[in-house]
């Protein structure tokens, strides 16, 4: 993985590998499932959430942590209907976010040396190479 | 991962095509979850029987191979227990005056229970509820190793009996009796990070609600050392629980000389000194409740009380709020089979029908999705399920009022919401 002086490199453990790329959409609240994930259409419907109906298809979607219930499941869900983001970061999980990257096979990484929130903004452009574990960040400018 | 030579051998379809099926799905669990192992279930499994009982689609087994096995005789290696049954939103009890459809359609009754069957043939204890734990009349013991299921169950594995659970329990892990053994399953994960402190002492069902969520926001997946909260009953805990895995995702706290892996403060923190701490006031209970008011019509339509399913003691206490008045909106009250059947012989049910309202069992308004009575403002006496229900009506602005259960039941006999914050 090549880096220039505009890029930052987090390393993290592999939860599900493969190659993405794409724009980061950042989620500072933690998220949450059970009908509060609409899967068709790809976006939380979590009453106050800063990502209230903000589509995250195609995105890298990052966030702190799942809360609540098994239904977190639903955002590896969206997989079947073709909105689901490119990559999952977060900064700590439990089984609910490795069930949802097992059911969206998407790269997906966690448990950084940095802090992924502190450094990746929404709009950023990041490539995961989740067989490493290695997520690169080059911030828009 | 490691696996023991056995494990490799079901791996190998030595065991057949089901057991190597299953243990794909431990093995490619295990090693997302960075699992070192597995461990042998010594206390129990919990699973949703019915068309979904694996978590991932590519390791999902079918219906048809549950029959199979059923009818070969194979059975679940540990004492395994039924959520809720995910048909999905399957009312075991009351679904012919529910009103609703497809639960009022006896085909579809009739379906869901024919479902069941093979789970049932396998060993699998038709408890049919999110608190099973509350009425399996079996529990796991300190130090079990269990794979279990549901927000308000978990804690209850893991903090209230000190058995270890993460939130996996399904087909596979019952029937192997093998679940990966990270996270929760490992002492070191389950000492005390975080000290919270309730700066009053929680005494009405409400404040453990509020309590928990108020907790779970602030720490997350941190294990929480609580003090300071009172002598918690078994709504409260239950309630608490809840909340503590929907605000957040604890899945294990410690309340020393309560819970069994913290007999006292030192112990919960492992002796270990810690600088995390933070208080929960009245303020923060206060701001939690306001967050749940997410009303502003007072004309309510649809009471659901129950969440987690009622065990016997909130049934009766509905039941004599309810003696002799007559409800003006519907009014649901949600319990597990268990405990419907004990209501019924007690005449709770018969209470609760005779004011207007319904006694159900097995599932919950927001399992059942869109299948409700026709409601634009509702009132609950539950955190979660106040809070889950908005984004299951999206996109539908549903408004949802939040209060204690004399509140929810004052509202159905009068139609107006007067809750309020009286502390």
């Amino acid at each position: 993985m090549t880096s220039d002086r505009n890029s930052i490199i987090l390393r993290g453990r592999k939860v599900i590998g493969g190659i993405a790329e794409g724009e980061a959409l950042v989620s500072k609240k933690p998220l949450m499932g059970w009908g509060n994930v609409n899967e068709k259409l790809g976006f939380t419907t979590e009453r106050n959430h800063p990502l209230y109906e903000v589509p995250f298809k195609g995105k890298v979607l990052v966030f702190p942590e799942p809360r609540g219930s098994g239904g977190f499941m639903g955002y590896g869900r969206t997989r079947a209907f073709g909105t689901n983001p490119a990559a999952f970061i977060y900064r700590k999980g439990c089984n609910l976010t490795v069930f949802a990257a097992m059911i969206a096979k998407i790269p997906t990484v966690t448990d950084f040396d940095l802090d992924p929130l502190e450094v990746i903004e929404t709009g950023d452009y990041v490539i995961v190479n989740g067989d490493e574990g290695i997520v690169e960040v080059i911030k828009k400018s | 991962m490691q696996l023991t030579d056995e494990e490799k051998r079901i791996l190998d379809g030595e065991q057949g095509y089901l057991a190597q099926k299953c243990m794909q799905f431990l093995v490619a669990y295990g090693e997302a979850a960075g699992a070192e192992r597995l461990v042998d279930i010594d206390g129990t499994a919990d699973l949703h029987p019915g068309m979904k009982s694996s978590w991932i689609p590519d390791y999902h087994i079918t219906i048809e191979e549950i029959e199979e096995a059923a009818k070969r005789g194979e059975k679940f290696k540990v004492p395994t227990f039924a959520n809720k049954p995910i048909a999905p939103g399957f009312l075991v009890d009351g679904w012919e005056n529910c009103g609703t459809w497809p639960n009022s359609d006896p085909e579809y009754h009739k379906k869901c229970m024919r479902n069941i069957q093979p789970y049932i043939q396998m060993g699998m204890i038709p408890t049919l509820s999110c608190d099973y734990y509350l009425v399996s009349s079996y529990s796991p013991t300190v130090g079990q190793h269990c794979s279990w299921g549901e927000s308000s169950a978990i804690p209850w594995a893991n903090a209230i009996l000190g058995a270890r659970t993460n939130i996996d329990g399904c087909f596979q892990t019952a029937y192997l009796g093998k679940v990966p053994a990270y996270d929760m399953h490992l002492s070191e994960n389950r000492i005390a990070t975080i000290l919270v402190e309730s700066e009053n002492e929680l005494k009405t069902d409400m404040e453990y609600d509020l309590f928990g969520w108020a907790v779970g926001e602030a720490v997350g997946l941190e294990v929480p050392a609580i003090v300071g909260i009172g002598k918690p009953t078994t709504s409260q805990l239950v309630k608490m629980n809840s909340s503590l895995n929907t605000g957040g995702e604890v899945r294990m706290y410690h309340v020393p000389g309560l819970t069994p892996e913290a007999p006292t403060l030192e112990a919960a923190f492992n002796n270990k000194k810690t600088n995390k701490r933070i208080t929960i006031t009245r303020n923060d209970l206060k701001r939690v409740y306001e967050m749940l008011n997410y009303a502003e019509n007072d004309n309510v339509d649809f009471i659901f009380l129950g969440c987690p399913h009622y065990n016997i003691q909130e049934v009766q206490k509905a039941a004599r709020l309810l003696e002799g008045k007559r409800c003006r909106t519907n009014l649901w009250v949600m319990t597990n089979p268990w405990t419907y059947k004990i209501a019924e012989m007690a005449g709770y049910k018969a209470i609760i029908e005779r004011a207007g309202g319904n006694l159900l069992s097995g599932t919950c308004a927001g399992e059942m999705r869109g299948e409700l009575p026709p409601t634009a403002v509702m009132a609950t006496d539950a955190a979660k399920q106040n809070y889950y229900i908005t984004g299951h009506a999206h996109p539908k602005k549903l408004q949802v009022w939040y209060g204690t259960t004399e509140d929810c039941i004052q509202a159905a006999i009068t139609g107006k919401w007067r809750g309020e914050w009286r502390y």
